[in-house]
């Protein structure tokens, strides 16, 4: 059970706070509601390059990351789909440098023209160093586009092309600040070793001046239910054959999401689960096979992902798959494989919280979903998973025609 | 409304309480059993750790796979029944096989630590190492490593250890596609009955602990009967190449890796933390001078890192970074500069004050919760060190002087020693 406090001031800002005494430190996390599902289709990657330019200064802070480091902090920042989240810890004592350096670049960041420069090369040889010239690393810039056709998730956080980043100008990266960071568009939590009245009176003290701006309410296309079963084929200068399939979820929020988490455990998780021991251990199709699900806010993804064993033929390693998923959907999973699942996830949910930075990210992000107390009613809500469930769910959702299907296929020479 | 002086809070000195509350027990049998009790959530990490490393092998992947079969399979489970018990049990199991050390480290709630400790029983010292199982587990490394030779950056360090510390040392010895086929079970369990002994564990256990923990322990491993074949110890020379520069062309390739460094001193040597603070200034935060200049100044690269790593028979540093393939030249050159600067200014009062604060906070994050406790704690015990190494590092941290940092930049980082590996 995760105690917090939580309040809101005048400006729309959210805070809440965790007491943690056992740790010296205090982490502190704010989430902006804001991801690379709201860059401009013709400018994707945008959400995720101002992220890199909150670090270039602010108003009255010419470096972010030097009084921070001064104070014995230390910060990182991610940026996904749906948010972006920028988080730090510091020894408590001096804690105010957290919200003195992160309520200065709500109110104002630095922008120089040259500054922006900078940071687009830099999230271009990003793009090349985890997308490009990486073997397999393009594949989300391949499934994406085809899973969806109108849904912003249709390209990654990094962006659809480097060509993209290029054409980011001053003006935009303006307009995108103003439009989504705002006070009432973000939700700061403290966890560690502060009471919430200390909390408090620094959220009110740092970021209460800033004017509430009203962030932009964003209206997104909602994706059409997929009807046809989409398939593509590519080739590679990689080692082996990689089979990717996709298959559309509900929201993060939908009451079938429990279920597929789960069911996603059965079939992959770890070594234990049955694709592998069907696959891998008893067939010997592929070197290795996992699936998991996008835990999207707007509805996502479950993705599968084998590399086939060198000298599977790729047809027979699909149907081979689709024929472990029917059987999941016609005959129920036993009561001791459910458990099993359901364990493990009790077990990774309490060991997460063993970190107050977990902590911290854990509310901001149950809070954005509508309420930081949504992280102490999980475990309950996996626990209430039934077996018939599981077959149901399977049976909604995994079907050849709400399914993309990629042949990821190698052009080596010593391919067969 | 006043309005607010948007002006830096007052920072407040950082003090890290260095102190690793780490009690030792001996079993029965005298395994040794070191107990860290701290942290909020009932649960308890327990690292078990051997001196079975990729140091001890004389056939290349054997040390590696003997660690990954361990969890494949036992005298009284199959590969799949025990890895669907231990998921049950909610076990996050994790092998490793370092150049030194090798062992298992597993997490899990307390209420099911009786059986888990049962099972580590047999996943430690009762592995089946079945022939089949062993097969698959080769056909997913071959495919791995394939997938990595792909890549720049696996070439550069595999041809930087390689470099430094020569092919013939199992620290540099790279690992070739024919190494898969020598690969058998016969070789594994002859490996793990000389190097998975009870007399070579050590175990450190850290979270919420209870009155039981002790006793069940006892029962589980205080029996185990220690033989006497005690690990014989490694003797081939380290002996780097004498060609510094290496550059291996990747066709199609986006960007280059370059890997500078050379071997050096470890945490036995009274040099090494004032190394780590250097290397801290050159390349190892964000405020670091070659993140600033070749990231931040020139966005030649997503990031560039220089860290200092203790082995124990030997030490490296090693500067990594990924840059467009048009910026490899002036990248080097940058780095040299920086080098040679460290070597010849001071380093200015107020940047030496912003490391030795962020080294502070560092240091108490290292500190920070039960697992954090337990690392700290065997990164010293691996060196037969303790406490001390860490108070006195928190002293240089505080105390050292800018021509300090200048007589080690000369003695550590002579330019002509360094090796230039690069691939792209």
């Amino acid at each position: 059970m995760i105690n917090f406090s939580s309040f809101s001031l005048k400006n729309g800002l959210k805070v809440i706070v965790h007491e943690d005494r056992s740790s010296p430190l205090v982490a502190m996390n704010i989430l902006y509601d804001v991801g690379s599902k709201d860059d401009d289709p013709a400018m994707t990657g945008m959400a995720h390059l101002f992220e890199h330019l909150m670090y270039c200064g602010s108003v009255n802070i010419p470096e972010y990351d030097l009084p921070l480091q001064r104070a014995g902090g230390e910060n990182n920042a991610f940026t996904n789909n749906d948010i972006t989240n920028y988080y730090l810890t510091i020894p408590s004592e001096n804690i105010e440098t957290g919200f003195w350096l992160e309520s200065d670049r709500m109110l104002q960041p630095d922008f120089s023209r040259n500054k922006l420069e900078i940071q687009k090369k830099v999230v271009i040889e990003e793009f090349k160093q985890r997308y490009l010239n990486q073997p397999y690393g393009d594949v989300m810039l391949l499934l994406r586009p085809n899973a969806y056709r109108v849904h912003p998730y249709r390209w990654p956080t990094i962006g659809m092309d480097t060509s993209h980043l290029e054409s980011i100008g001053l003006k935009n990266v303006r307009n995108f600040f103003l439009s989504h960071y705002a006070p009432d568009n973000a939700i700061l939590t403290l966890s560690g070793n502060i009471t919430a009245e200390k909390g408090y009176n620094l959220s009110e003290k740092w970021f209460g001046p800033i004017t509430g701006r009203v962030a932009a309410r964003r209206q997104l296309p909602a994706e059409p239910p997929q009807t046809e079963e989409r398939k593509l084929t590519v080739e590679r200068n990689v080692p082996s054959h990689s089979l990717y399939k996709a298959w559309h979820i509900g929201p993060r929020l939908s009451e079938d999401f429990p279920t597929l988490d789960l069911l996603t455990d059965l079939l992959a998780g770890g070594e234990s689960g049955r694709l592998y021991n069907r696959l891998v251990r008893e067939k010997n199709l592929f070197t290795e096979i996992n699936i998991y699900i996008t835990s999207e806010i707007d509805p996502g993804l479950m993705i599968l992902n084998g590399k086939l064993l060198k000298g599977t033929d790729m047809t027979k390693a699909d149907i081979a798959v689709n024929e472990l998923i029917e059987e999941l959907k016609n005959s129920p999973v036993t009561e001791n494989e459910l458990e099993k699942v359901k364990n493990k996830f009790e077990s990774s949910t309490v060991l997460s919280n063993t970190s107050i930075l977990n902590k911290a990210m854990n509310l901001s992000f149950c809070e954005l979903l509508g309420d930081a107390g949504l992280l102490n009613s999980e475990i309950e809500n996996y626990r209430a998973v039934s077996s018939k469930m599981v077959t149901d769910t399977a049976g909604n959702y995994l079907n050849p025609e709400n399914c993309t299907t990629l042949y990821y296929m190698s052009a080596l020479k010593n391919q067969p | 409304m006043t309005s607010l002086h948007r002006s830096q809070p007052p920072i407040f000195p950082v003090n890290a309480g260095i102190n690793i509350p780490a009690e030792l027990f001996s079993l029965k049998n005298g395994i040794p059993l070191f107990i860290i009790d701290a942290g909020t959530e009932d649960v308890t990490r327990i690292e078990f750790v051997f001196r079975a490393g990729i140091v001890y092998e004389t056939i290349p992947l054997v040390a590696t796979s003997t660690n990954m079969m361990l969890s494949e399979g036992t005298m009284n489970y199959t590969a799949e029944e025990l890895n669907s018990i231990l998921d049950y049990y909610g076990v996050f199991l994790n092998l490793s096989a370092e150049k030194d050390t090798a062992g298992v480290t597993i997490y899990f709630l307390n209420k099911y630590i009786e059986k888990v400790l049962e099972l580590m029983n047999e996943i430690l010292f009762h592995p089946a190492f079945s022939e089949r199982e062993l097969d698959t587990m080769l056909k997913k490394r071959l495919s791995w490593y394939r997938i990595n030779k792909q890549k720049v950056q696996n070439l550069a360090t595999d041809n930087f250890f390689e470099s430094v510390f020569g092919s013939n040392h199992p620290y540099g010895h790279q690992v070739k596609e024919s190494d898969f086929e020598v690969v058998k079970s016969s070789l594994l369990r002859e490996f793990h009955s000389r190097y998975y002994n009870p007399q070579g564990m050590t175990v450190i256990v850290s979270g919420k602990i209870h009155e039981k923990t002790i006793t069940l322990f006892e029962h589980y491993f205080g029996e185990l009967h220690f033989e006497n074949n005690s690990p014989t110890d490694f003797d081939v020379p380290i002996k780097g190449s004498s060609e510094k520069k290496m550059f291996t062309e990747k066709k199609g390739a986006l960007q280059t890796s370059v890997r500078i460094g050379s071997a050096t001193i470890n945490k036995r040597h009274p040099d090494y933390p004032g190394l780590k603070i250097l290397n801290v200034i050159l390349g190892g935060y964000f405020g670091s001078r070659l993140m600033k200049n070749i990231r931040e100044e020139k966005g030649y690269t997503y990031g560039i890192h220089s860290s200092v790593t203790s082995l124990n028979l030997s030490g490296f540093k090693i500067i990594s970074t990924e840059v467009g393939k048009k910026y490899t030249r002036k990248t080097a050159g940058e780095i040299y500069k920086e080098i040679r600067l460290l070597q010849t200014l001071p380093v200015p009062e107020d940047e030496l004050e912003v490391v030795r604060n962020y080294m502070s906070g560092e240091m108490i994050r290292m500190f920070d919760g039960p697992f954090a406790l337990a690392e700290s704690f065997k990164s010293v015990w691996e060196f037969g060190l303790g406490n001390n190494y860490f108070l006195n590092f928190m002293d240089t941290i505080r105390t050292i002087t800018s021509d300090e940092i200048i007589r080690l930049a000369q003695l550590y980082y002579n330019i002509d020693d360094l090796y230039e590996i690069t691939a792209g």
